[in-house]
């Protein structure tokens, strides 16, 4: 039954199938990145005379708790890597909103110690407040402070045109420098010759899913060591508000807009500065729940730990894999998760240096990396109605316009 | 219903547990092999310092005593908890945190599994106020860095005392990492016996503020030296390499920490010894040999858990003695070296 | 006596600018590299990384070749290397600079311990000799004459090489053809193009070279300053020389007084034995410095035009 040409456009297409197409289109390139990675991971593990098998095979037991032969608990081992899944969605929808700006915010690190140094503070110094008006006001804290850091990076950046990319590494380095005073002799120090906060109020602390109880067992193991708390529901929200945000909104459209062109957004009666700032504000939101989060949920107090916290970095890595999407994001979150839950398994069962791990991600980075744009491109003309696309206007949005799209053919070069 | 499934779960697994432990006490196999976990802190087994140390340590029981070792490096302070988790959850009969960075870990970790013994170098498990959780399955493993401190520091002030050192100025230095307790014991119990030797002695403190950068710790070697010190103790671990360097290349004395560092540079003439590798050992042994104690074991210079070891120099027969009768002294308690930085 | 005036009276020394100038230059190799890889058009933030990948085998090519001089070429060898990942990643295949150039500081972090542990297992890495360690020179005369002496002529042989490395890059750069199509390529790719410039080996040979210099950057840190690896040693180096590079505006001169000031913050901090300043707002001022430069305070700062873009050829 060849349906004439005349026909074919009007036809309905098949929805489902189309649908899946695309997200099997959209899934080859990270998931292809990840398969790549891996495979020249294993050849330089086999080529310094180690097992990558076992190697990955503990990577899966204390990733994903499935391969375990040591007699590892693989509930454990998923709650840890939920735990460590739960900041890097939040840090990475701080780096992948602006990049649908044309931004790159390196400073979700910044932006996320940020977070955590507000909701400390507050979770101190109202400590006696009881939970229902102190969590949110630790977690409001934590992401006005991130959103701040950012925001400063946003305005410089919507006004003199500074790099953002510069900023926000700047910025990363006074929030580390801050940290290190606040609790080092500074006003946030537990006791002198400590390197910690005190503790926030217990009002201040997110609950763990499964009771916090030594004398439980669940799984065979005492239900405390699930760490696993209701930050994870928090970042699930938080992804469902990013993508809504993203598709629904007139700020969302306003944002595609400028990342695709702001000379074309211009025209749109679109304010490139307003919605640069804006993107940066809600992106350090972002980040500095996460931080917030990751004190009430996980630590209840900043301590020197956090000095070489890498959370932030990570999601540089997780927006990327993710390709800028809330459900990718989660995913790429999961995987990051794993891989850092993995890490000590693998070393503690196979004997292969943690540090195989950032190998790893580095070989996801440049993969995805070389592969940015084709991916991009893949996935923009079914999802965002965007103009098409034009020259950059600035250096900032002419590294994610390019990444996104090369110019076409015969377009003029920046200015 | 779910509810109690997860209580029956429970259940199932405790019984096992008691079954596999009866199995075990009745059957008694010829030697039951002990499972260790050694967890590191961020410094990693490369640090040159007690994270190596611990790790030689760990080595040592395994040879000698038959044991399973197994090693984690944390890559952050998140990895703290779930690595020793980690360990305990697999029934380690021990599991060893390297660093006081990890006391607080150690405290929750500790708390949750009752059943395996848990030992923390120079710290204690703690709650997230720094309070000694006091928990009946936490071996503290502290050291009295001022012993060893004390025992250089005599050196130093003798050999200034007698003008022996490279510039006669009376000044002597000490290059800490960060301001925190253990690496103040060691200065502390440094001046304290330098300025009792020679009471005229200046002794410069700096910090650099860092572990890891060579470069940091040199340059602030490099401004002790420029302000006439001829004595260099380096408290940085790793960065401290660079103190030991600078002493080096502007030909002035330096001395080494926690390992014996006398192959670091040819500046060294002594190093101050803290004996992480025997207190990860002795905690082992004590596993094994099923007496293990509980609460704070400190090391220290009467049984010789600190100490110092002489390097690329030949002690000078008097200052040997003089040594020798403070090193005596501190061990029948007729001196105290101070854990806190005199003024 | 106030903390204002013991830093005054610590200003006259020469042995702090003696450190200062040593500082600087740790700064200074990997910041030069960055100036003339922007210039051609690659965003280049992987100097931290290049640097940490030479300091490592720089100490690895000594302690078994036991030629500091062969090390140091090895080190900017290995520099050169990730520098050409770097290029082939974003410039054949126009991958985004910024996220190539975060996992070359990924990577190398990563690879450098992982080699560590799977080379030398648990035992220290070694320390290399005197004799195996990249000298210090003192220049005969000169070093004698007061304060200027001590600060310029009693140096390591890398300060040297690299205060000639910096007029060398300035000359090139601004005085010699090569020099113009470098920036002609960072500023209008397709316009170089028409000119029968090749921008593309103009920009491969611009990223390499940066990894010479943060390579070389390496060694000296390694087996120059110290004399051995500790991981992670650059210790955010290669991220202060992006500083400066942007606070000097993107000229090698402008560079190094950024270097110098940024040094001078860590020469005064080194001196805390004897003024005893807040280690943590000198730690920080680099940073802020450069925020404020980048707030326009001092006057705009403007990368090349074309800096960050992939060019793609024939696309005029």
């Amino acid at each position: 039954m060849a349906a004439s040409p005349a026909t074919v456009p009007e036809r309905p297409r098949p929805r489902l199938p189309a649908t899946a197409r695309r997200v099997a289109s959209g899934m080859a390139v990270p998931v292809g990145s990840v398969v790549l990675a891996f495979v020249i991971g294993a050849l330089i593990v086999l080529a310094t005379g180690g097992d990558p098998l076992a190697a990955y095979q503990g990577l899966l037991c204390g990733g994903l708790g499935a391969f375990c032969t040591q007699g590892e608990n693989p509930a454990l081992q998923v709650s840890s890597t939920i735990v460590f899944t739960i900041p890097l969605i939040m840090a990475g929808m701080a780096v992948a909103l602006p990049f649908r700006a044309g931004l790159f915010n390196i400073g979700a690190e910044g932006q996320f110690l940020a977070g955590a140094i507000a909701c400390t503070t507050i979770g101190i110094h109202l400590g006696t407040l009881p939970a229902p008006i102190l969590l949110p006001l630790v977690l409001l804290g934590g992401m006005a402070a991130g959103a701040l850091w950012a925001g400063i990076a946003g305005v410089l950046k919507a006004t003199v045109g500074a790099h953002e990319v510069v900023t926000t590494i700047m910025l990363n380095y006074v929030a580390q420098w801050l940290l290190r005073y606040l609790i080092i002799g500074g006003p946030l120090q537990l006791a002198s010759g400590t390197s910690k906060s005190s503790p926030i109020g217990a009002g201040a602390r997110l609950a763990t899913l499964l009771p916090n109880d030594n004398n439980l067992v669940i799984f065979g193991l005492p239900s405390s060591v699930y760490r696993v708390h209701s930050g994870l529901l928090i970042a699930l929200l938080a992804a469902a508000v990013f993508a809504f945000l993203l598709w629904r909104t007139t700020l969302g459209y306003e944002i595609r807009a400028v990342g695709q062109s702001q000379k074309a957004a211009r025209y749109a009666g679109v304010s490139v500065r307003r919605t640069i700032i804006v993107t940066m504000l809600i992106a350090g939101a972002f980040s500095g729940l996460a931080g917030a989060i990751q004190i009430a949920g996980i630590d209840h107090n900043l301590t020197d730990k956090y000095f070489s916290d890498t959370t932030g970095f990570d999601a540089i890595a997780v927006a990327l894999l993710g390709l800028g999407s809330a459900v990718g994001i989660v995913l790429a979150s999961i995987l990051f998760g794993a891989l850092h839950s993995g890490s000590g398994v693998m070393q503690a069962d196979a004997g292969i240096s943690s540090s195989l791990v950032l190998v790893l991600q580095a070989l996801i980075l440049f993969s995805i990396a070389a592969n940015f744009l084709g991916a991009i491109r893949l996935r923009l003309p079914g999802l965002g109605r965007a103009p098409a696309a034009r020259p950059p206007d600035s250096p900032a949005a002419a590294l994610m316009t390019e990444a996104a799209a090369p110019p076409p053919e015969g377009s003029p070069s920046a200015t | 219903m779910g509810h109690t499934r997860l209580r029956f779960l429970g259940v199932v697994a405790a019984a096992f547990m008691l079954v596999a432990a009866c199995g075990s006490s009745t059957s008694s196999p010829p030697a039951k092999q002990y499972k260790v976990g050694l967890v590191t802190d961020i410094g990693g087994l490369n640090d040159k310092s007690f994270n190596h140390l611990a790790y030689v340590g760990l080595q040592k029981a395994i040879t000698d005593l038959s044991v399973k070792g197994d090693v984690t490096e944390s890559k952050s302070g998140d990895d703290y908890v779930p690595n020793l988790t980690n360990f305990a959850s697999k029934g380690y009969d021990l599991v060893i945190g390297v660093g006081f960075l990890m006391a607080e870990a150690i405290g929750t970790v500790s708390g949750q599994f009752p059943n395996i013994h848990f030992a923390i170098i120079d710290g204690a498990g703690t709650d997230a106020k720094g309070n000694d959780l006091k928990h009946a399955n936490v071996q503290s493993l502290f050291f009295s860095e001022q012993d060893a401190g004390a025992l250089v520091g005599v050196v130093a002030g003798m050999l200034e005392k007698q003008g022996k050192a490279k510039k006669n100025a009376h000044v002597i230095g000490a290059v800490g990492g960060i301001s925190i307790p253990p690496v103040n014991h060691y200065i502390a119990g440094y001046k304290w016996a330098a300025t009792m030797e020679d009471p005229g002695i200046k002794v410069l403190i700096g910090y650099s503020n860092d572990f890891v950068d060579p470069a940091k710790c040199k340059g602030v070697a490099q401004g002790q030296i420029s302000a006439k010190a001829d004595i260099l103790f380096q408290v940085a671990g790793q960065c401290g390499l660079g103190v030991l360097q600078a002493a080096g290349q502007n030909s002035v004395y330096s001395i080494g920490v926690d390992a014996d560092q006398k192959d670091s540079d040819p500046s060294v003439i002594l190093s101050a010894l803290k004996k992480v590798d025997v207190a990860t050992y002795t905690a082992i042994k004590g596993v094994v040999n099923g007496q293990f104690k509980a609460g704070a074991l400190t090391f220290n210079v009467a049984n010789d858990g600190a100490g110092y070891a002489i390097d690329n120099f030949s002690l000078p027969a008097d200052i040997q003695t003089e040594v020798d009768n403070v090193k005596a002294k501190i061990k029948s308690g007729a001196l105290t070296p101070p854990s806190d930085i005199p003024a | 006596m106030s903390v204002v005036s013991e830093i005054l009276h610590l200003l006259v020394t020469a042995s702090l600018w003696n450190q200062v100038l040593a500082a600087a230059v740790l700064l200074l190799l990997p910041a030069l590299g960055g100036v003339i890889s922007e210039r051609s058009g690659v965003v280049n933030i992987a100097m931290e990384g290049m640097m940490l990948t030479g300091a490592f085998f720089a100490v690895v090519a000594d302690l078994g070749l036991h030629n500091p001089w062969l090390a140091t070429l090895v080190a900017m060898a290995a520099g050169g290397l990730m520098a050409l990942i770097h290029a082939v990643v974003s410039i054949r295949f126009r991958a985004d600079q910024i996220v190539s150039g975060i996992a070359i500081n990924i990577f190398a972090a990563g690879l450098t311990v992982f080699l560590v542990n799977r080379i030398y297992g648990i035992q220290d890495v070694g320390h290399a000799s005197y004799s195996e360690l990249l000298p210090s020179l003192n220049i005969p005369v000169l070093e004698q004459i007061p304060f200027i002496g001590h600060v310029f002529f009693q140096q390591n042989v890398i300060v040297y090489v690299a205060l000639v490395l910096l007029v060398l890059v300035h000359v090139v750069l601004f005085r010699t053809r090569l020099g113009l199509r470098i920036r002609a390529v960072g500023e209008h790719p397709q316009a170089a193009d028409t000119a029968g410039i090749n921008v593309y080996a103009i920009r491969y040979g611009a990223v390499i070279t940066s990894g010479l210099l943060s390579g070389l950057a390496g060694a000296f840190l390694a087996i120059g300053v110290s004399n051995t690896f500790v991981p992670n040693m650059t210790d955010g180096r290669g991220y202060i020389a992006l500083a400066a590079m942007i606070f000097g505006k993107w000229t090698p001169f402008g560079a190094f007084v950024a270097c110098l000031i940024f040094g001078l913050g860590e020469a005064i901090y080194a001196n805390n034995s004897i003024i005893h300043v807040s280690p943590y707002l000198l730690s920080m001022l680099p940073y802020l410095l450069t925020l404020i430069v980048l707030a326009g305070v001092v006057g705009r700062s403007n990368p090349p035009a074309a800096d960050g873009i992939p060019y793609v050829a024939g696309s005029e």
